[in-house]
């Protein structure tokens, strides 16, 4: 006689059995018996976690304090910058000569419509001495809207006036960094003269002090009228007039900066004899072109950094399903009697699982805090702003229950699905 | 209670069949205190493990209590070992992590009994046979003729029906083997069936029925 086993469905089953709350203390128990072996366990996710909250809210934070910088430099500025000039068919670099003059800043300001704030710099750097002390820094030339266009204002004393200007007169106005170089003692500095390259100035302000990211540190400065700088420092003059090494133009706002663009082209392309947008010797660049440039490769790269630091999550969810695999073996005999008294497969099923995924919540939190912890003392010690996401937060409990999950899921099938009668016999 | 009409089991090894039990018809009563015996091979551990519902004949019917077990599904088997079958194995078998007391409480914990009863019901199990003062225990910490009561007290805790022995003074010096042995006396006397399978003639004699196995038909 042969018997077909046809499986009847259990609904001869009371619907009481075992709760979930049982299955959970019991996967307790088991970790905590081993908790040398355990606690390893957790410390692949603890740090694969913890890498990717601490990464994704660094990037953050650095991708912050990056944009507010360049946006404190103004993103409703152009900045235009002098041509290359070739010598004997190798380029010199941008501003390297003077094509630029304080004349075509003139034109612009009379002539661009949507302008409102036009202002030519010359720059070179210089040693300042100040009695014993000296410093070497940066010496621009500026005329009366500087402050205006690089958003940078005194903080105590003036900038200088238009007579100064006009008459070239030896006034300066100095940046916090070169204050606190050459006048160590808190001296109020107003008043007191310097020397640059030689020539004696007198200190009618300090400037407020702007943060020191980006190319252009300008906490690290000295401002003199344009028409000093030409005359004594630079000393050399293009045939068109006061030469100058650039010119920020402002529009009303950041939406009217293609226009301003198009304006100051043209101006300047009418003044040089330009013709083809290709023999342009000046150049203008964009802040908030800038910006956005920045972001996006700040993000990428913030993306791509997590994306390593999830690989770590995954060899932690790997040294997961290795010791689950491990302790299933080793428990074969438990499961075997856990079967004879009465346990069903989804229970042996829901145990292992329980335990694989209380190992990496476990671990996924633990390593939340240490993620948060890491991004508090880079955000204290570099100096950006600490900001913890809460999407990678949920992205971290998220990953780490699926990591458990899916790590469990063999090992928990391989246990559930075990003989009763070999796992009764297995030493 | 047990009834076992034309049982066979059948191993494939590879292309190999290898016939281990071969035709079993059996007829066991409630509360009745029977021995199986055999040699090594005969297939009385494969007629056992047919028995607890830890395995399935290949052909032939299993009633227990006039039901058909061979088609039922593996969850159902569950339920039955856990409810009316309990089991007394050679090596004990205790989970060598827990207490005296959470063996004993085990198979209430796959049944769902509340916590406070399961406590208390174990602890009731634990003193009747006779270690009331070991609850809190490790196996490691108790003798083998301990470790054998508290896992009769884990049989019987769920209260079966059946009490299924496999050698169960295997693992014990004389003594402690009587001491076991009578306490089986002492479960069949309140009605409980007692199943031994053994290949000890002192065991067996013990018993009120004898069954002999040898390969994988009942040779008396």
């Amino acid at each position: 006689m042969t018997l077909t086993f046809k499986r009847s469905s259990p609904d001869t089953l009371p619907q009481q059995g075992i709760s979930r709350l049982e299955i959970a203390s019991m996967a307790l128990d088991a970790l905590w018996s081993n908790k040398l072996r355990s606690s390893l366990t957790m410390l692949g996710v603890i740090i694969g976690i913890g890498s990717v909250i601490s990464l994704t809210s660094i990037g953050q934070g650095i991708q912050k304090s990056t944009e507010d910088s360049i946006r404190s430099l103004g993103t409703d500025v152009l900045q235009v910058m002098a041509g290359a000039a070739e010598s004997g068919g190798i380029s010199q670099g941008q501003g390297s000569v003077t094509t630029l003059t304080w004349e075509d800043a003139q034109a612009i300001a009379a002539q661009a419509p949507s302008a409102t704030i036009v202002s030519a710099y010359l720059q070179q750097r210089a040693q300042v001495v100040y009695g014993e002390n000296n410093t070497s820094t940066t010496v621009y030339g500026t005329d009366l809207a500087y402050p205006e266009a690089r958003n940078t204002f005194p903080e105590s004393g003036r900038f200088f006036t238009e007579e100064e200007l006009t008459v070239a007169e030896s006034v300066v106005v100095i940046a916090p960094t070169v204050q606190k170089n050459l006048f160590p003692n808190n001296l109020d500095p107003i008043g007191e003269t310097i020397r640059i390259q030689g020539e004696i100035y007198n200190i009618i302000g300090v400037m407020e002090e702007k943060g020191s990211q980006g190319p252009q540190a300008r906490d690290d400065a000295v401002y003199i009228p344009l028409t000093s700088m030409s005359a004594r420092i630079i000393g050399n003059n293009s045939l068109m007039g006061v030469a100058v090494n650039g010119i920020y133009v402002k529009g009303a706002n950041e939406n009217q900066l293609e226009t301003v663009q198009f304006q100051v082209e043209n101006i300047l392309r009418l003044r040089h004899g330009i013709t083809s947008p290709d023999e342009d010797d000046f150049r203008v660049t964009n802040q908030a072109d800038i910006l956005e440039t920045l972001s996006t490769i700040l993000g990428l790269l913030t993306t791509l950094i997590v994306a390593i630091a999830a690989i770590s999550l995954v060899v932690g969810g790997i040294g997961i399903a290795n010791i689950m695999l491990v302790s299933v073996v080793e428990r074969t005999r438990e499961i075997g009697i856990r079967k004879a008294l009465g346990a069903t497969e989804e229970d042996i099923l829901s145990q292992f699982l329980t335990e694989s995924i209380v190992i990496s919540v476990l671990g996924g939190t633990v390593g939340i805090v240490v993620g948060i912890g890491i991004t508090f003392v880079s955000a204290t010690a570099f100096g950006f702003p600490f900001i913890v996401s809460t999407t990678a937060i949920a992205i971290g409990v998220g990953l780490s229950t699926s990591v458990g999950l899916v790590a469990g899921v063999i090992p928990a099938r391989n246990a559930a699905q075990l003989d009763p009668i070999i796992a009764l016999r297995s030493d | 209670m047990i009834t076992l009409k034309d049982i066979t089991k059948t191993y494939f090894l590879g292309e190999t069949k290898v016939p281990i039990l071969q035709g079993i018809d059996l007829q066991i009563e409630a509360s009745e205190y029977v021995s199986i015996m055999g040699a090594s091979g005969s297939g009385k551990s494969t007629l056992m493990n047919i028995m607890g519902c830890l395995d399935r004949p290949t052909t032939g019917h299993y009633y227990l209590e006039g039901r058909e077990l061979t088609t039922l599904h593996k969850n159902e088997l569950a339920y039955i070992r856990n409810q009316q079958i309990g089991f007394v194995f050679q090596q004990f078998n205790l989970l060598p992590r827990a207490t005296a007391l959470e063996n004993v409480m085990l198979p209430m914990v796959y049944a769902g009994v509340p916590k406070a009863e399961r406590l208390q019901r174990a602890e009731a199990a634990l003193a009747h046979v006779g270690l009331g003062d070991r609850l809190t225990n490790r196996p490691n910490q108790l003798s083998g003729g301990q470790q054998q009561r508290v896992a009769i007290a884990r049989a019987l805790v769920n209260q079966p029906a059946i009490l299924l022995a496999d050698e169960p003074t295997g693992a014990l010096d004389t003594h402690t083997s009587q001491e076991v042995m009578n306490m089986f006396h002492e479960l069949n006397e309140q009605q409980i069936t007692v199943i031994i399978i053994t290949h000890e003639t002192e065991v067996a004699e013990q018993t009120k029925r004898r069954i002999h196995i040898q390969d994988g038909q009942i040779v008396d």
